[in-house]
C-alpha cells in the first residue's frame, strides 16, 4: 500500500457466526474530508473502532499514514484523534483537568497542555463553568469537550463518530469552521453521521458500507454520475420512474445517491393509512 | 378519583404496564446472567419462606400468650421489630440502588389518580413487604386464637397498621428517588449511609463498656421512652387493642383514629412527591451556561511529578484526583482507623484483660496496616471500574498499558502510605508507639503484600473488570471472580505473614520476621514486573471485553 492517510486492506471483522463487515478496502487520500454513510447496523462504528484500535480486526489490516496500526499502533496513535461512539470522557474531572490530562497523554508538556486546554475551552464555550465535573455537563458540552480532546495535539488524521449529535446551531457551526481549517492545514477527517446534508455540505469524498460491506466509495461527483448512468441504463432497460435520472440542470443529492445505492426506498402509499 | 383509576383505560394502562414487566423478566432469562439471578432469586425466596414461616409461627404464638395472660399491651413488643424490618431492611438490602423510573411512564396519557396508584403499587410487592403482612396477620391470627371476640377488632387495627407501612415504605422510597437523581444529593445520602455503618460498629463497644452493670441504672432512661413509643403507630396499634381488650372502647377508637391519621399524613407527603414527579419536575443537574469572563480563562499546568513521563504523571493526578472527587472511594478509608478505636474501647470477655490488641498491642499496626491494604484492594482489583467510556481513551491514546497501570499503582500505593502512616500515629495515640522492630517487620510485611496484591489485581483489572456505578453507593463491588480470586490472594499472603509474625515474636526475634517479608518481596517484585511486562499484550487481548464492561450505561 502507499502512503495513503487511511488505508484498509480486505479488513473483516466477525462476531461469532455474524460477519460485521467483510472484505472492506477502503482508501483515504491526505487532506480528504471523508464522509463514512450506511445504514443503522450496517458497520460503520466497528469500522471506526478498528481504524482506531479499539476493536482488533479478524482479517485484514489497517494503515494510517502509512504505518500498520497492529505493529507501530503507538506511533499512529500519536498522530490521530479520535471522538468515539461513547465519547471517552473521565466524568470526575473537570473540562480543564479532563484536557490538561490528554494533553499529556499525548506527549504535550505541561505548560503547553494547559494553555491549549484553556484555548480550547474558551474556543469551544466551555470556559464560563471551570469547576463543573465533566458528569454533569449536558450532551451538547461533552460533546464539545470530547472534539476539544481529540484535537488538543494537533493530529494529522481525526476520526469522527456522529460528532454533531446533539451540539447546538452556534457551536456546530464554530466546530464547522474548525474542521475546514484542519482541512485547509492539511489534515484528514473521517467523519460518520447520518445527517446525509451535513456529510454533503463538508466533505469531499464519501464512502458507502451496507451490511458489512463496501458499496461505493470516492468523489461525491464520481458516486453522482455512477448513480446517473447506471439509472440511464436502467431507463432505458424500462425500469420504474423512481430510478429515473434528475431531470437536466438538476443534480442528485447525496440522499438520493444513498437511497438509491442501498436501495432504501419503500413504497409508503400502503403502509400506516391509519396515520392520516 | 375511583372512576379515574378503575375507568378501563386505566385498566388497560395497569395491565399493559403488569405484562412489560413480565416481559422484561422473561427476556433477561436469555442470558446466563440473567438465569443466574433467577437462581439466586429462588434460593434467596426460599430462606425469605423458612423466615417469614418460622417469625409467623413466632409471632402468633407469642400474641396468643400476651392476650391468654392478660398482658395484651405487651403487642407493641411484637408490632415494633415488624414495623423495624418492614421500613430498613428494604433501604439496607437494595443499597440505595437506583430504582425504576416511572416519570418516564409521565409521556403516556395516564390521569394524576393512575399514575398515583402505578407509583403506590411498584415496588410494594417485595420481600419486606410480603413478609410484614405475613408477619402482621399471624399476629391476628394468634389474638384470635386467645380471644376470637377481639378478632374482629385486632384484625382492622392490624389492617391500617398495615396500611400505613405500606405507604411509609412507598414514601421513603418516592424520597430517596427524589434525592437520589442527583448526584450531589446523592453523594451526601452517601456519606450518611456510610456513617451509619461505620456508628453502627461502635453499638457492641459501647454496649459491653458501659452497658454491663449498669442496666438497673439505664432502667429509668429508658422508661422515659414509653409514652413517646405509645403515640407512634407500633405502639398505637397495641395501645388500641389493649385498650378495646379492657373494654376503652372509647380510647381503643381514639388510638385507631391517631394512627389513621399518621397514614393520611404518609399518604399527603407521598402525594407531593408524585405530584411534583407528576407535573415533570426538572431534577437536571446540567451546569446553566453563565457570560464569559472578562479575563482570559486560565488553566493551572497538570502535576510535575519528579521521574516520571508527563503521560505517567498524568495519570497519577488522574487518579488521585477521581480519589478525592468520589466519597465513596475514600469514605472508607477511614475505617482502619475505626477499628482500631473499636478494638480499643472494647472489654475483654470472659474476665480476660480487654480486648486482643489491648492485651498484644504491639500487634496493633500490623492488624492497622493490613486492615488498610484489604480496603484498598477494591480500587486494586478492579483499577479500570471508575472509568467508565473513559477506558476507551486509553486504547486510542499512544500510552503503553504498562504504563498506565505502573501510574495507577503508584497512586494506589501512595494513597495506602499515606493511610498507613495514619494508621501509626493512630497506634502511638491509642496504644503505645509501636517498637522499631514491628515498624520494620510491618512495613516489610506490607511491601510484599502490596506487590502480590497489585500483580494480581492488574491481571484482573484486565481479565474481569466491573463498572463501578456512582449511582450506587455503599461498598462497589468487583465481579464475582475478582471477589474469589481477590479473596484467596488475600487468604494466602495474611496467612503467611501472621505465621512468619507469629513464629518471630514466640522467639522474641522480630527482625527476623523483616529478613523473610524483604525476601519474600524481592520474590513478589519479579511476579510484578513480569505481570507489568505483559500488560500490553493483556490490555489489547481484553479490549473489547474493557470497553464494552465499563461502557455500559
Amino acid at each position: 500500500m502507499d502512503a495513503a492517510a487511511i488505508s484498509t486492506e480486505s479488513l473483516t471483522r466477525r462476531f461469532g457466526a455474524l460477519v460485521a463487515l467483510e472484505d472492506v478496502n477502503l482508501r483515504v487520500a491526505p487532506g480528504q474530508f471523508f464522509g463514512f454513510l450506511g445504514p443503522n447496523g450496517a458497520g460503520k462504528s466497528t469500522t471506526i473502532k478498528m481504524l482506531t484500535g479499539l476493536l482488533a480486526p479478524t482479517a485484514g489490516r489497517v494503515e494510517l499514514l502509512g504505518l500498520d496500526l497492529a505493529t507501530k499502533s503507538v506511533e499512529v496513535k500519536r498522530q490521530i484523534g479520535v471522538v468515539p461512539e461513547g465519547m471517552a470522557l473521565f466524568g470526575r474531572l473537570t473540562g480543564a483537568e479532563y484536557l490538561n490530562f490528554v494533553g499529556r497523554m499525548y506527549g504535550l508538556d505541561r505548560e503547553t497542555a494547559a494553555k491549549r486546554a484553556a484555548e480550547l475551552l474558551e474556543f469551544m464555550q466551555l470556559a464560563d463553568q471551570p469547576k463543573a465535573l465533566v458528569t454533569d455537563y449536558s450532551h451538547g458540552m461533552q460533546k464539545k469537550l470530547a472534539l476539544a480532546a481529540a484535537v488538543i495535539h494537533g493530529p494529522k488524521i481525526l476520526f469522527l463518530d456522529e460528532p454533531f449529535e446533539g451540539v447546538d446551531a452556534i457551536a456546530s457551526g464554530t466546530l464547522k469552521a474548525m474542521l475546514q481549517r484542519m482541512i485547509a492545514r492539511g489534515a484528514t477527517i473521517f467523519l460518520t453521521s447520518h445527517v446525509l446534508e451535513i456529510i454533503e455540505r463538508l466533505c469531499s469524498h464519501v464512502a458507502i458500507i451496507h451490511r458489512g460491506r463496501l458499496v461505493a466509495q470516492g468523489s461525491l461527483e464520481d458516486l453522482r454520475a455512477g448513480v446517473e448512468a447506471q439509472a440511464a441504463t436502467a431507463l432505458a432497460a424500462g425500469s420504474p420512474a423512481d430510478a429515473a435520472p434528475p431531470a437536466p440542470g438538476d443534480k442528485l443529492t447525496l440522499e438520493q445517491i444513498f437511497l438509491r445505492i442501498v436501495g432504501g426506498t419503500r413504497p409508503g402509499d400502503q403502509e400506516l393509512s391509519w396515520l392520516g | 378519583m375511583a372512576g379515574l383509576i378503575f375507568s378501563s383505560e386505566a385498566r388497560a394502562q395497569f395491565a399493559a404496564i403488569a405484562r412489560v414487566r413480565l416481559r422484561l423478566f422473561v427476556n433477561s432469562l436469555r442470558t446466563i446472567r440473567g438465569r443466574l439471578e433467577l437462581v439466586s432469586r429462588i434460593i434467596l425466596g426460599a430462606w425469605f419462606a423458612i423466615f417469614g414461616i418460622g417469625g409467623a409461627i413466632g409471632l402468633a404464638f407469642a400474641a396468643e400468650y400476651f392476650i391468654s395472660e392478660g398482658k395484651p399491651g405487651w403487642l407493641a413488643v411484637l408490632l415494633w421489630p415488624v414495623f423495624l424490618f418492614w421500613q430498613l431492611f428494604p433501604v439496607m438490602a437494595t443499597a440505595f440502588t437506583e430504582n425504576f423510573d416511572s416519570s418516564n411512564l409521565l409521556r403516556f396519557p395516564l390521569s394524576y389518580p393512575s399514575f398515583f396508584m402505578i407509583r403506590l403499587m411498584y415496588g410494594s410487592f417485595d420481600p419486606a413487604t410480603a413478609l410484614g403482612l405475613v408477619w402482621t396477620l399471624a399476629i391476628a391470627i394468634g389474638i384470635g386464637i386467645a380471644a376470637p371476640a377481639m378478632f374482629v377488632w385486632a384484625a382492622t387495627v392490624l389492617l391500617t397498621f398495615a396500611v400505613f407501612n405500606i405507604l411509609l415504605g412507598r414514601m421513603i422510597f418516592a424520597w430517596l428517588e427524589r434525592w437520589l437523581a442527583q448526584r450531589r444529593t446523592r453523594e451526601i445520602l452517601g456519606i450518611l449511609f456510610v456513617l451509619l455503618i461505620i456508628s453502627l460498629q461502635f453499638i457492641g463497644p459501647i454496649m459491653s463498656r458501659y452497658g454491663h452493670g449498669r442496666l438497673p441504672r439505664l432502667l429509668p432512661i429508658a422508661m422515659q421512652f414509653v409514652p413517646l413509643e405509645r403515640i407512634l403507630p407500633p405502639g398505637l396499634a397495641a395501645e388500641s387493642i389493649s385498650r378495646a381488650a379492657a373494654g376503652e372502647f372509647f380510647f381503643a377508637i381514639g388510638a385507631m383514629v391517631l394512627q389513621c391519621a399518621y397514614a393520611f399524613a404518609i399518604l399527603w407527603l407521598l402525594h407531593l412527591r408524585v405530584r411534583a414527579q407528576y407535573r415533570g419536575e426538572n431534577l437536571s443537574e446540567t451546569v446553566a451556561r453563565r457570560e464569559l469572563p472578562l479575563r482570559k480563562l486560565a488553566v493551572s499546568p497538570g502535576w510535575s511529578v519528579p521521574g516520571l513521563p508527563g503521560a505517567m504523571a498524568a495519570v497519577l493526578e488522574k487518579e488521585l484526583r477521581y480519589f478525592f472527587h468520589s466519597s465513596a472511594m475514600f469514605i472508607p478509608m477511614v475505617m482502619p482507623v475505626v477499628v482500631l478505636l473499636i478494638f480499643r474501647f472494647t472489654p475483654g470477655t470472659s474476665g480476660r484483660g480487654g480486648s486482643f490488641l489491648a492485651r498484644a498491642p504491639d500487634l496493633a499496626f500490623p492488624a492497622g496496616a493490613a486492615y488498610a491494604l484489604m480496603i484498598l484492594s477494591n480500587l486494586v482489583y478492579n483499577s479500570f471500574g471508575a472509568e467508565g467510556t473513559g477506558v476507551q481513551f486509553y486504547f486510542v491514546s499512544p500510552v503503553r498499558f504498562r504504563q498506565i497501570l505502573l501510574a495507577k499503582n503508584l497512586a494506589h500505593t501512595g494513597i495506602l502510605a499515606l493511610e498507613v502512616s495514619v494508621v501509626w500515629i493512630t497506634v502511638c495515640f491509642l496504644y503505645a508507639p509501636p517498637s522499631a522492630a514491628i515498624t520494620a517487620a510491618t512495613l516489610a510485611g506490607i511491601l510484599f503484600a502490596v506487590l502480590v496484591n497489585l500483580a494480581a489485581g492488574n491481571v484482573l483489572s484486565l481479565y474481569s473488570p466491573k463498572k463501578i456505578d456512582f449511582g450506587t453507593f455503599g461498598r462497589q463491588h468487583g465481579s464475582q471472580a475478582t471477589v474469589f480470586a481477590s479473596l484467596g490472594v488475600q487468604f494466602a499472603v495474611f496467612a503467611l505473614a501472621f505465621i512468619t509474625l507469629f513464629l518471630a515474636r514466640a522467639y522474641g526475634k522480630i527482625w527476623i520476621a523483616s529478613v523473610i517479608f524483604f525476601a519474600l518481596a524481592a520474590i513478589a517484585f519479579a511476579g510484578y514486573v513480569l505481570v507489568l511486562s505483559r500488560a500490553d499484550q493483556m490490555a489489547l487481548g481484553r479490549r473489547e471485553v474493557l470497553t464494552a464492561e465499563l461502557s455500559r450505561t
